[in-house]
């Protein structure tokens, strides 16, 4: 069977490599982008099968970027982990209030961990969302 | 010219949410979008003797600010901003220029103590460095709890002054801009005293008239763009009318031009822009021409 890619938007070095190690080691092909901008860019050129995303970036905030995602027919369907600092609760308000005022009515990211988690931890919502 | 997008230099201490938090009335002349930038001096971290690259402080460093970030873009995506961060280890200027670049703001915020001169000193070279390096405006905040500015109301009166080169048509387009933030905008020129020299009493009212008249015909443009606006003329030193006029009507910044000229004078005897942006109690925002980038 091909291997998963998924795509991790992140603009801090270090939590990249922390994620790319977490999916090579459970085969999975890592993907990468620095910001939303470049995030939304390779998610035009080739869909992955899951991103992994991080809200508070330079460019393009995954805010913004969950929002367009999750309000684009061609790419609503890609599951989405939010892996980041923000809390789930400003993360949820931000989202209502893009609603009204951009148009659109997003569901709640099906998983939101909270930086930092373990690798296990990671990997976990990795396989429940693309097995 | 609409302010959507702020690039927010903040060292934290020097410039905070408070700060912040009163640029947020923007929102109503198009801003939605705040980056932040903390830079950490490579001097704080970098090669010391017997001791090598503080790799550990600078991580340590960066955590600090990168939890101080979040906890202001938290509130700025609730009220539905967006918001970006950088905290590099690096130079202050080339940094901010490397950011301008990728982000392409409307106005970069900086902080400017008012605490020893020394520091008066460096921070004054910051903002006078990036001032010959970017044509984005600047707002050079204060020191604000010694100040006693009152930061919500920092766009409420401001104080305009013009000596009517073209950098300040520029400014002219930035303050139309700015039409539903500001309450009521005083236009004032100064007329330096050494124009005045050896002019009898009935030639110095001509020019008087004649400035008077060319502020109430900018005023009129001003109000025709839907913002309330006084003219004043002064005689005297610019910098120090500047700053009395400032006093008098009870601005809440000043708006200056800063041209190439007076970025290449500055070098050599500091502008008038560049010496009230370092030494007023006022927050300054800087506009400098477009010309020659």
């Amino acid at each position: 069977m091909m291997s998963k890619k998924v795509l991790v938007v992140d603009d801090d070095p270090d939590v990249r490599s922390f994620v790319i190690t977490v999916l090579d080691e459970n085969q999975y092909i890592p993907l990468v982008a620095k910001d939303g901008v470049e995030g939304f860019e390779m998610i035009e050129k080739d869909p992955p099968d899951l991103v992994i995303l991080d809200v508070l970036m330079p460019r393009g905030s995954g805010i913004r970027l969950y929002h367009k995602l999750k309000t684009t027919e061609k790419y609503k369907q890609i599951p989405i982990i939010m892996f980041t600092g923000i809390a789930l609760n400003s993360f949820l308000k931000s989202q209502k209030v893009l609603d009204e005022f951009k148009g659109g009515e997003v569901p709640e990211p099906d998983i939101y961990l909270e930086k930092p988690a373990d690798p296990e931890e990671l990997a976990a919502a990795v396989k429940k969302k693309i097995g | 010219m609409e302010i959507k997008k702020i690039l927010f230099v903040t060292k934290f201490e020097k410039l905070c949410y408070n700060a912040l938090t009163s640029l947020l009335v923007l929102r109503k002349a198009s801003l939605e979008h705040f980056v932040f930038l903390n830079v950490i001096e490579k001097d704080k971290v970098a090669m010391k003797r017997g001791v090598g690259y503080l790799k550990e402080e600078a991580v340590k460093l960066k955590e600090i600010a990168n939890i101080r970030f979040i906890d202001w873009a938290e509130n700025l995506f609730e009220m539905g901003m967006e918001v970006g961060a950088y905290i590099e280890v690096s130079s202050l200027v080339p940094e901010i220029l490397k950011v301008v670049k990728q982000e392409s703001p409307d106005l970069i915020v900086i902080g400017r103590s008012s605490k020893g001169t020394l520091e008066q000193l460096y921070a004054g070279s910051d903002v006078s460095e990036l001032t010959r390096q970017t044509d984005v405006p600047i707002l050079v905040f204060k020191h604000l709890t010694e100040d006693n500015i009152v930061p919500e109301k920092l766009f409420d009166r401001p104080l305009f002054a013009t000596n009517w080169s073209e950098t300040n048509k520029i400014a002219v387009e930035y303050i139309k801009g700015l039409k539903n933030v500001i309450g009521e905008i005083h236009v004032i020129h100064v007329v330096k005293d050494s124009a005045l020299k050896s002019l009898d009493t009935h030639e110095v009212q001509k020019i008087r008239k004649s400035e008077r008249k060319r502020l109430e015909s900018l005023c009129k443009e001003l109000e025709d763009a839907g913002i309330n606006a006084r003219a004043h003329v002064y005689v005297g030193d610019p910098q120090k009318e500047i700053e009395k006029a400032a006093k008098e009507y009870q601005a809440s910044m000043i708006i200056l031009g800063s041209s190439d000229k007076a970025a290449i004078l500055e070098r050599w005897v500091g502008s008038i822009s560049k010496n009230i942006a370092d030494n007023t109690i006022f927050p300054c925002l800087l506009i400098r021409s477009r010309k020659n980038g």
